[in-house]
């Protein structure tokens, strides 16, 4: 425990110490700051602590559509843009010299020649670095609790869930560069390789997804394909899956928020989006089939098979790690 | 208190590929005892010790430290470790360093306080334990390097190249800081190039080339055997006299006459002799080879070999 402690204390250190961190930190805050910015009156909306007048009877303070659409901002722009992408890959950059730098000479001699196994350094030195990402997410959630609260009038704890989900995304992927810079020492090649897995399982995640709908002739393709065709999108789609299979699924790990964020009300924050815009009738064709299509996968399945990616390929790190000469 | 040897090793093969670093090294290091484990560079020095201390993975290794089989994470409890071109991190104070390493060997915290003040003092670093080491000088990092390996209070402490990069006065420091661990009773294993420096403080030395040891005991028994003594005269040894000397083996250079001789005795008849011939001596002194003489003799023996 002592050393756990030690390494998780010096992780912080090492995160204080690094420049990105703090100007991460800063625009994260600034984001949320807009965030807060934006209000509700009689009227409408308001943009900048009232700078900005918007007139829009629709999200007239206490409306219906206030907290889903105060809610709906957190979750596509915040979490979806500046947690996932811009943040995450921050994150990335700057954990990147993590382990490339402690295997240097003169420097993992220190921590290798003390009681603590391999195993355990190198789980601490992980764990360590996902503070990172959490300290970014936890800021972030606790103004966007504190801002619903004074914009909408509700607490709604259920934004944490933000944490935890920003947290697993940023471990998929760090899982990967810690493997790279295991194996090359090289931070530049382990970072590049890392976007460049990450565009990958971006590309199977959608190519599974379009395959899927095409096979099932759903509300994407109008039910307008031939059984032939169909047939042939089903070997497609058997194909496109072993790829999806294999992957992390960052994209959809992030889409649980829609239904693990809920309103005042009970309901979940994604149905509670679909519901809307089929009242509204903007979204033609959109339908049960359609939401169906997008959560077919449970969250265990999602979270648990993205986990034995990242458990395959940390196992392979730590035994690199721990067989390696210093 | 266990007894025995702090280091017993009774063969240490390690192979990168190809090539053999350490090939079958046996060595003792006595508790108690400042150990020098000498070698030109890439002799395979440092490679022993991140053997012991489980830095690297031998290939092959039978032996003991500290009564434990080598390999056995727990007997690091009781080791302390300075690198070779040791790097901490910048950001780092000295003390945050030393208490790492206190926090990694299981020392606990209220301990790791107490200690780290006292060891800032006794490295001379008390002034300097709360800045950051990106302010620190090559020599000051090596205190506190020095000052985390000893924060677990070690029964073992492994220095490679502790006074690389250290001027002459933080030397001196360094090495009395080696002589008082040996006083406290702790066995000190020194990694060195710089053999004057090992000769002032060893008590036992080991010399490896090529990934063996070629030479090792105790430096009183080393330096012993190049044991001879050198007349001085007042101007060169007249020319008929100097083939006489030479002839009868001894070696003479200029105004300097040497004898190997364990003792005094086999010198007299010499000292007559030069007199008689009307040569006025200058000095008579007792000479050994060096460390450094000896670890040439043994490396170059080892090359011709």
């Amino acid at each position: 425990m002592r050393a756990f402690v030690t390494i998780l204390v010096d992780s912080i250190r090492l995160l204080r110490a690094r420049a990105l961190f703090w100007v991460s930190l800063g625009i994260s805050a600034f984001v949320a700051l807009l965030y807060l910015s934006i209000g509700f009156d009689e009227k409408g909306m308001s943009l900048l602590f009232g700078a900005f007048d918007l007139e829009i009877p629709l999200l007239a303070k206490g409306s219906a559509g206030v907290e889903l659409l105060y809610l709906g901002i957190f979750r596509n722009f915040i979490v979806s843009w500046w947690l996932t992408w811009i943040a995450i890959v921050i994150a990335l950059v700057s954990c990147a010299p993590i382990f490339p730098e402690f295997m240097l000479e003169g420097s993992a001699g220190v921590a290798l020649s003390k009681p603590v196994s391999r195993p355990k350094l190198f789980a601490c030195k992980f764990v360590g670095a996902l503070l990172f990402i959490a300290v970014q997410a936890l800021l972030f959630a606790v103004i966007v609790f504190i801002a619903i609260r004074w914009r909408v009038g509700t607490w709604n704890p259920s934004v944490f869930w933000s944490v935890p989900v920003v947290v697993l995304v940023f471990s998929y992927l760090f899982s990967v560069l810690v493997l790279l810079g295991v194996k090359t020492r090289s931070v530049m090649a382990s970072v590049l390789l890392t976007l460049v897995l990450w565009f990958f399982c971006f590309i199977a995640q959608s190519g599974e997804a379009v395959a899927h709908s095409a096979a099932q002739g759903n509300s994407i393709t109008g039910g307008r394909l031939s059984e032939e065709e169909r047939a042939r999108w089903e070997k497609v789609h058997q194909w496109a899956r072993l790829p999806y299979l294999m992957l992390p699924k960052p994209g959809e790990t992030t889409a649980l928020l829609d239904r693990w964020i809920v309103l005042d009300g009970g309901g979940k924050l994604g149905e509670s989006t679909f519901d809307a815009m089929k009242r509204d009738g903007r979204i033609e064709g959109l339908d049960d089939e359609m939401k169906e299509d997008l959560e077919r996968h449970s969250p265990s399945w999602i979270i648990g098979s993205s986990l034995a990616f990242e458990a395959v390929v940390l196992g392979l790190a730590c035994l690199m790690f721990s067989r390696r000469d210093f | 208190m266990v007894e025995g040897p702090a280091v017993e090793i009774e063969y240490l093969r390690k192979r990168y590929g190809g090539f053999e670093a350490l090939a079958g090294v046996a060595l003792t290091v006595p508790r108690g005892t400042v150990f020098g484990l000498l070698g030109p560079n890439g002799a395979g020095k440092s490679t022993l010790v991140k053997s012991l201390l489980t830095i690297v993975r031998p290939t092959e290794c039978r032996g003991r430290m500290l009564g434990r089989p080598i390999g056995d994470r727990a007997t690091l409890r009781d080791v302390g470790y300075l690198p070779e071109h040791a790097r901490f991190p910048d950001h780092l104070t000295g003390r945050q360093v030393i208490g790492f390493s206190a926090g990694l060997a299981g020392v606990p915290a209220g301990e790791t306080r107490t200690r780290t003040a006292a060891l800032l003092e006794r490295v001379g670093m008390k002034d300097w334990g709360d800045r950051k080491l990106g302010t620190y000088s090559k020599g000051m990092r090596q205190r506190i390097g020095l000052a985390q390996a000893l924060v677990n209070e070690p029964a073992i402490v492994f220095l490679d190249e502790p006074t690389d990069g250290v001027d002459p006065e933080g030397r001196i420091d360094i090495r009395q800081m080696i002589e008082r661990l040996r006083d406290e009773g702790r066995t000190v294993f020194v990694n060195s190039h710089l053999l004057g420096e090992v000769e002032q403080v060893a008590d036992e030395v080991a010399i490896l080339a090529k990934g063996r040891v070629i030479e090792s005991g105790s430096v009183e028994k080393l330096t012993r055997r190049g044991r001879r003594y050198e007349i001085r005269t007042v101007g060169p040894v007249p020319p008929v006299r100097r083939a006489g000397l030479e002839r009868e083996g001894l070696a003479v250079a200029g105004d300097t006459v040497s004898m190997d001789a364990a003792d005094a005795l086999p010198l007299q008849p010499v000292i007559d002799l030069l007199r008689a011939s009307g040569v006025a001596i200058r000095e008579i002194r007792e000479a050994r080879d060096t460390l450094e003489e000896i670890f040439l003799k043994a490396v170059q023996g080892k090359e011709a070999a």
